[in-house]
């Protein structure tokens, strides 16, 4: 008898347990994690660097979002797994300014607030086989003159006025060259930091 | 005749100021993504290249902001955020839940984070779940819902009224922080309605497009229209929950004035969240709306300080005289 009991017990505790995580299962269930692709994926400026760090910090109140002036803030808002809610920028759709908004608001250690040229978002890259002046198809250099930090971050090549290239230590990665980029093919694009300023080709 | 208690006339007008205060939480939260719209089309200073729709949008605002500001794209952003978590002329005030989500999330302390809910902490302990009643989006359109399930019971649909156990929220509130823990994401969030409703508005005005919190919602709404009424408050919503705990001592409760009292049992029927105040069972649960004060019609609810609910103190005045007359017709039935 005493056998039967604590299974019975053992049975109402399992499925109080399970029925009290169902809201949690239907919720989750309801946001896959899907791949992205890191240059439509940048997090904001100030954000921690790790992304398990960035996720675990970020409550996904929206407010960085809320105070962004470009409204370049997107949400995970049917995607991205645990890191549902959070935020984060395409700069082929709209990038950052680099105004720094989002760093004075964030109410989490997610985004605290840093030097503009300490920012981290990525690295930009220029693919130098579809960059119009890299293949004299004309002159260009919309992304040398949008750039918010100017000469320290992006410049022309000495022996060609209209050639851009990127200092490794200057660009921050806010994206707004990508987003101001008329190449159809978007010849720049944002990149983890690792993977440096030039396109490997042959790769 | 008790005269230590009098009830309070404002009291019954509490219910009144609850819905205005819930009106204009729920009105901001539409606000605020809109405002946001604005400040964006004021900081492209391009008005001109605007499509009609956007121009329509920005003359509203700026005929609704204007008054109050000389230069939106600044000064819009003195109020900011959502109940979640917001910023409030430079005072940030968070959700306790999602201070102790990201505690349990990050396993680490960041203090300014955690001060952010030191006022509404506060609040709690001194209202109790104040927040559930006065402040919650979510619970201005469950409230609204209630009514809904009325309408559908005209119709002939029956509205759920199962019971399930109170303790049950306790349990999600415990397995959502470990289910923070495990992830390493503050995962609590997606099954909160407060913090669900602030950001689907803004996703839907802002952005463009809802997330899949709102059909977590709608999921919600059913579950309280066909299965339980305000059963996801009562039963499941993990910040309910946090707030009855702390809320558990709270100093200011509603009191039962027993001898004002003529058992008609209307505060049962208008409370919300199906406690029984007929028989001064509030517990943890209440939440301070003052349904249950406005709805009495013989003035037998009041706000009292005290840090624990008086027990049962028995039937009102209309059943006394009953058991009376029960027990003279007894004695007579006993005589005979
Ligand atoms: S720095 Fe400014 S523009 Fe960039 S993401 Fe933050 S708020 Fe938006
Ligand atoms: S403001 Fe901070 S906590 Fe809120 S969504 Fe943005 S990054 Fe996350
Ligand atoms: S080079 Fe591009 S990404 Fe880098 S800082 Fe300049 S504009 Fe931003
Ligand atoms: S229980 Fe949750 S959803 Fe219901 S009123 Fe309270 S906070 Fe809002």
């Amino acid at each position: 008898m005493r056998r039967r009991d604590l299974l019975k017990k053992m049975i109402v505790a399992a499925s109080t347990f399970g029925l009290a995580s169902v809201p949690y299962a239907i919720g989750r269930l309801m946001v896959p994690l899907t791949t992205f692709d890191f240059s439509n994926h940048l997090r904001p400026p100030g954000a921690l660097v790790n992304e398990d760090d960035f996720i675990r910090a970020c409550i996904g109140c929206g407010l960085c979002g809320e105070v962004c002036p470009p409204r370049c803030i997107l949400f995970e808002k049917r995607e991205g797994g645990n890191g549902v809610n959070t935020p984060y920028i395409d700069p082929e759709l709209k990038a950052c300014i680099l105004c720094q908004k989002c760093m004075d608001v964030c109410p989490t250690d997610a985004i605290t607030k840093i030097d503009i040229h300490e920012v981290n978002m990525g690295l930009a890259q220029i693919d130098r086989t579809a960059c119009y002046p890299w293949v004299d198809r004309g002159i260009c250099g919309a992304c040398v003159n949008i750039c918010p930090l100017g000469e320290k971050a992006i410049a022309f090549e000495f022996a060609n006025m209209y050639r851009p290239y990127i200092k490794e230590d200057g660009c921050v990665g806010c994206g707004i060259c990508v987003e101001v980029c008329p190449h159809p093919s978007l010849p720049i694009r944002i990149v983890e930091s690792v993977q440096g300023t030039v396109t490997r080709h042959n790769a | 005749m008790n005269n230590n208690i009098k009830p309070f006339f404002l009291w019954r007008h509490l219910n009144k100021l609850r819905w205005v205060v819930l009106s204009i939480v729920f009105l901001m939260l539409v606000l605020l993504p809109f405002i946001h719209v604005y400040q964006t089309f004021v900081a492209s200073f391009s008005y001109d290249l605007l499509d009609e729709s956007e121009k329509f949008l920005f003359d509203i605002m700026e005929a609704i902001t204007s008054p109050f500001v000389d230069d939106p794209a600044q000064e819009l952003d003195a109020i900011k955020g959502t109940t979640w978590s917001g910023n409030f002329f430079g005072y940030q005030i968070s959700d306790p839940l999602a201070v102790i989500g990201q505690l349990a999330a990050s396993m680490s302390i960041y203090w300014p984070f955690v001060l952010t809910a030191l006022v509404p902490v506060i609040f709690t302990v001194v209202f109790g779940r104040f927040f559930c009643g006065w402040i919650c989006p979510a619970n201005f359109l469950y409230e609204l819902n209630t009514i809904v399930s009325l309408w559908l019971q005209d119709l002939g649909i029956r509205a759920g009224h199962r019971k399930l156990d109170r303790r049950m929220k306790y349990l999600v509130l415990a397995i959502g922080l470990g289910l923070c823990v495990i992830s390493g994401s503050v995962l609590i969030s997606i099954i909160y309605p407060p913090a669900i409703i602030g950001r689907e508005l803004y996703f839907a005005i802002a952005l463009g497009g809802f997330g899949s919190g709102l059909v977590f919602f709608i999921l919600t709404l059913l579950f309280d229209l066909f299965v339980s009424r305000r059963g996801f408050c009562r039963y499941i919503c993990p910040g309910g929950a946090l707030y009855s705990l702390l809320g558990r001592f709270r100093m200011f409760r509603i009191k039962r004035i027993v001898d004002n009292c003529n058992d008609c049992a209307k505060c049962n029927a208008v409370c919300e969240f199906g406690l029984d105040p007929l028989h001064d069972d509030f517990g943890q649960e209440c939440n301070n709306c003052t349904a249950c004060i406005a709805v009495c019609p013989t003035d037998a609810m009041t706000f009292v300080v005290k840090i624990k609910d008086e027990g049962n103190q028995g039937p009102g005045h209309l059943g006394k005289q009953y058991i009376r007359l029960n027990q003279v017709q007894g004695k007579q039935d006993a005589a005979t």
